[in-house]
């Protein structure tokens, strides 16, 4: 986006209590290539506006991809139409006398971009990552993908915000399955959790090849091992899957638009009520947890949400206590609470919502092996391959590909789908040991879904290894 | 918008050199959404969209870019041109794709629907009134629904419906729900007013003590809404011939002959409603009728074009995932007006929410009651239940635990709006299950 466009389209913010134009420029590749063939390469670029507008005590928004003056003209008056409509008719209006004027920008810092290698060279390094995958005979599916998102956004309202940002993230997948007497067992690298604002030099630091060889074999392992026991245990619990745990039992119900009941007819609301901040104990005193949009390369890294709100770093949990929500600028004034930097949309074609950016559990004192030698029987759990939570977060049941049995502190012994359930208001009190930065690692989901209309948005989640006892795993049939 | 399409696929083709295809295909939707909470507006407004997809074919070899536009017949046209040209840069140095295949048979149609002129802001007016004594939450989408195709060797197709989709629910004090949707073409007070009225009996039924139930199996209804999430689970590589080659379907040990269903069980891919188009993206025209899963046997799968190439086999016309968009279940015997009667000792369970596998070779699925479910206590509703999470195998649901299925069904049509309003649906009879599995 151009000065000059941004020149031609200023005079089109119509005279309003409060409106803004929010532009969005979303290219996405992805390149893949499956069970040594490579598929059709996707291309997506995809550009468009949404016009916000509180006037006379309503609201409306109109977007639209057509980036003409006439298609802004006529997004511009959809939103004046339902603003006009809904005055006397809102849930809430907020108060935009608390508005005030942002400018800055965010630009991912990406060392090698991903133009520079080209489409073929991709396209020929997931070859070879298949030819490792397919090391073993009884290996049934292999595939390795590479996706690229860019995001660039522009946001101007009638108070002169100027914020201009550009998000780029890299998204890279293996898979490999493998079977043994009709059973399939399946590794990933992290299934979905290894996107990040990164440059494609990522790429070369991972060794997606490597990968593939140690994930080969670690599904013909599962393959032929036995099914995970029913039992309550301790639970050493990796980060690929720490990342669900954190964003289904403690991202999804601090969200503040769930808590007052936005979500109740799609995503769900929370046990957690707007009482319970400042006083409630949501874990033991090990568990920090803190809304962190400032972290290089995490996913949801940025100096700005969708609604123009600055970023910072806050914890919404410390020593366990819960202080505050995930609830932006006009949420959080429903309640008269401190706001966090989380409004985000999807796309230009949705509205601002809360969301999760990075939700990240802190680091503790604790290496892995010394988590794993404190545990004299126990289980430790890799790779979520499935996740169920009910609409208040609470009961969660969650699968993970990989589980290896701990005896008198020694790891010893795969056994495959292995499962574990329990209730988020007990379950993060039963967390007794949290891992070092050496543990921790960087993650980050793509396809958080949420809200009406719907919509996928990507969120980051930076955790370590972490301990948890009187967890109720179990296997499969 | 239809001539709109048609004169960019000429400029586009007209621009075409030897040995070069081009397909294209349109997604177009003009929506208001209006989100309520509190029975009140808590976002509204109007979405404009228009993606046209360029696949160049060139020597065996494809490659994809989808483009959103502006309907602005000039601007969009250098933007794709332009894009046509990177695509016809990029293409050479990609490999042969052996899995390509596309339609070269010549079959157009076009399936214009009559607008309806629906009235968005008296629609929500309505809704508004009619909901206000009480705590509604939900959406209102509503608008035209636009799917394109033209390819260069001559075909175009066309599939265009305006149509809205009220999906909401209801809460009384204490928490509880009922989940409702209203979908169709024309709105219609009295079909309205009737669904709203069902809503507010049940809503009186469920205000009352909850029942706190324990961990066990049960005996259990499920509506259509909740067999649908259940299906949606089967959708997951079920009907996908390649998911079943692969072993990632949660169907393989039915389609493998070693697993059945009861002989009540049948299962189609029916696209006789006219909900979702019925021409593929890369031009084939699909079967109304796919057999999926006849008297409890597995019966065909959904194969896609590519994988028909890969395991050499026919395809029916298949998207890429393989994933029904309009399935059927056959109804069965119980009376529709006499299921407490029938179930008469359980749980009557209006919808299941957040499925997922707890063991994906072995078709086991766990999930969570959510919205309308009431203990039954010899024919009569007793209060509702406390939320649950079951842990079942499909093989136990739709096989020796199926007591039956309700002697008439119900079409779903899906409230989803991720990128897109969704254009599948289903339909779907009622199941009871006996000893259905409570963990949690």
């Amino acid at each position: 986006m151009k000065d000059d466009f941004i020149n031609q389209v200023k005079p089109l913010l119509p005279k309003t209590d409060y409106c803004s134009f929010r532009f969005v420029s979303k290219y996405t590749n992805i390149i893949s290539a499956t069970r040594g063939v490579v598929e059709p390469v996707v291309i997506s670029e995809d550009d468009g506006l949404m016009v916000t507008i509180f006037h006379n005590g309503g609201f409306g928004y109109g977007a639209t991809s057509n980036l003409t003056q006439e298609g802004i003209l006529e997004a511009v008056n959809s939103a004046k139409e339902w603003a006009d409509f809904s005055k006397n008719r809102l849930a809430y209006h907020p108060d935009l006398s608390k508005l005030v004027n942002q400018t800055g920008s965010y630009f991912t810092d990406e060392d090698d971009n991903w133009s520079k290698t080209s489409m073929k060279d991709k396209a020929d390094y997931l070859l070879s990552v298949n030819k490792a995958l397919k090391s073993q005979p009884t290996i049934s599916n292999w595939g390795a993908s590479l996706r690229f998102n860019k995001i660039e956004t522009l946001f101007i309202d009638t108070n002169d915000s100027y914020v201009r940002q550009k998000i780029s993230y890299l998204l890279p997948q293996i898979i490999a399955s493998a079977e043994h007497k009709k059973e399939i067992q399946t590794r990933t690298f992290g299934g979905h959790a290894h996107a990040r604002q990164i440059g494609y030099d990522f790429i070369d630091q991972i060794n997606m090849v490597q990968q593939a060889k140690v994930l080969a074999e670690e599904a013909v392992e599962l393959s032929k091992a036995p099914n995970c026991s029913d039992q309550i245990t301790n639970a050493v619990i990796a980060p690929d899957q720490m990342i669900l745990q954190i964003h289904e039992s403690i991202g999804h119900p601090l969200e503040l638009d769930r808590i007052l009941g936005d979500e109740r007819n799609y995503a769900g609301s929370s046990f957690v009520t707007p009482e319970m901040f400042g006083k409630y104990q949501y874990g033991s005193k090990l568990l920090n947890i803190t809304f962190n949009p400032t972290l290089d390369s995490e996913l949801a890294t940025y100096n700005f949400d969708d609604d123009g709100t600055n970023a910072e770093k806050k914890y919404l949990i410390k020593d366990g206590l819960l202080l505050r929500p995930i609830g932006g600028f006009f949420s959080s004034q429903r309640l008269g609470l401190d706001h966090v930097a989380c409004s985000r949309a999807s796309n230009w074609n949705r509205p601002p919502i809360d969301r999760m950016a990075n939700i990240n559990l802190e680091p503790g004192k604790d290496s892995f092996d010394d988590i794993v030698s404190s545990v004299e029987d126990g289980i430790y759990l890799q790779t979520n391959n499935s996740w169920s939570i009910d609409d208040k977060r609470n009961k969660f049941q969650f699968g993970c590909e990989k589980g290896t049995l701990i005896k008198n502190g020694k790891l010893s012994g795969v056994v495959k789908n292995p499962s574990y359930r329990g209730i988020t208001e007990s379950f993060w009190k039963n967390l007794s040991k949290v891992g070092n930065s050496q543990s921790n690692v960087i993650l980050g989901t793509s396809n958080c879904g949420k809200g009406e209309p719907n919509q996928t948005i990507f969120v980051g989640h930076s955790t370590p290894v972490c301990l948890f006892e009187n967890v109720d795993v179990f296997g499969g049939v | 918008m239809k001539d709109y399409f048609k004169k960019i696929a000429n400029h586009l083709f007209n621009s075409l050199k030897n040995s070069e295809i081009l397909l294209l295909n349109l997604d177009a939707e003009k929506t208001d959404f209006v989100r309520f909470n509190h029975a009140k507006i808590r976002q509204a407004g109007n979405v404009r969209q228009v993606t046209i997809t360029l696949n160049l074919l060139f020597k065996r070899k494809t490659l994809t870019s989808a483009i959103r536009l502006s309907t602005d017949f000039e601007k969009d046209s250098l933007l794709l041109l332009r894009t046509l040209y990177y695509l016809r840069r990029e293409i050479p140095e990609l490999s042969p794709d052996p899995y390509l295949m596309y339609e070269r048979n010549i079959n157009s149609f076009e399936n214009d629907i009559e607008s309806t002129k629906l009235d968005n802001y008296a629609m929500t007016e309505n809704i508004i009134d009619s909901c206000s004594a009480f705590d509604m939450v939900g959406i209102l989408s509503s608008g035209t629904i636009t799917k394109g195709f033209a390819s260069s060797l001559g075909q175009f197709n066309w599939h265009e419906s305006d149509s809205f989709n009220f999906d909401w629910s209801m809460y009384t004090e204490t928490g509880k729900a009922i989940k409702q949707n209203y979908s169709d073409r024309e709105w219609n007070q009295k079909t309205f007013s009737n669904l709203l009225s069902a809503s507010k009996e049940k809503l009186d039924v469920i205000d009352n003590k909850e029942m706190i139930i324990k961990t066990g199996d049960y005996r259990v209804y499920l509506s259509p809404s909740a067999l649908n999430e259940i299906v949606e689970m089967l959708s997951w590589g079920g009907f996908s011939y390649k998911a079943n080659k692969i072993g990632s379907s949660p169907l393989h040990l039915l389609q493998k002959g070693e697993r059945s269903f009861s002989k009540m069980v049948s299962f189609s891919e029916n696209l006789s409603n006219g909900i979702s188009p019925k021409f593929h993206t890369e031009g084939f025209i699909k079967p109304e009728l796919t057999e999926l899963i006849t008297n409890g046997e597995y019966a065909n799968s959904l194969v896609s074009p590519r994988s028909a190439l890969e395991y050499s086999v026919n395809h029916n016309a298949a998207e890429l995932y393989e994933s029904p968009v309009s399935i059927h279940l056959k109804k069965g015997m119980i009376d529709s007006n006499k299921i407490l009667d029938t179930l008469k000792d359980g749980i009557y369970i209006s919808n299941l929410w957040y499925l997922n596998f707890s063991d994906r070779n072995n078709g086991r699925i766990t999930g969570l009651t959510r919205f309308g479910c009431f203990m039954v206590e010899d024919g009569e509703y007793k209060g509702p239940i406390n939320t649950m999470r079951f842990d079942e195998t499909v093989y136990n649901i739709f096989g020796e635990k199926l007591i039956g299925l309700t002697d008439s069904q119900q079409l779903l049509i899906d409230s989803s709006t991720y990128e897109e309003r969704s254009t599948y649906s289903s339909t779907l009879p009622g199941a009871i299950v006996e000893d259905f599995k409570m963990t949690l």
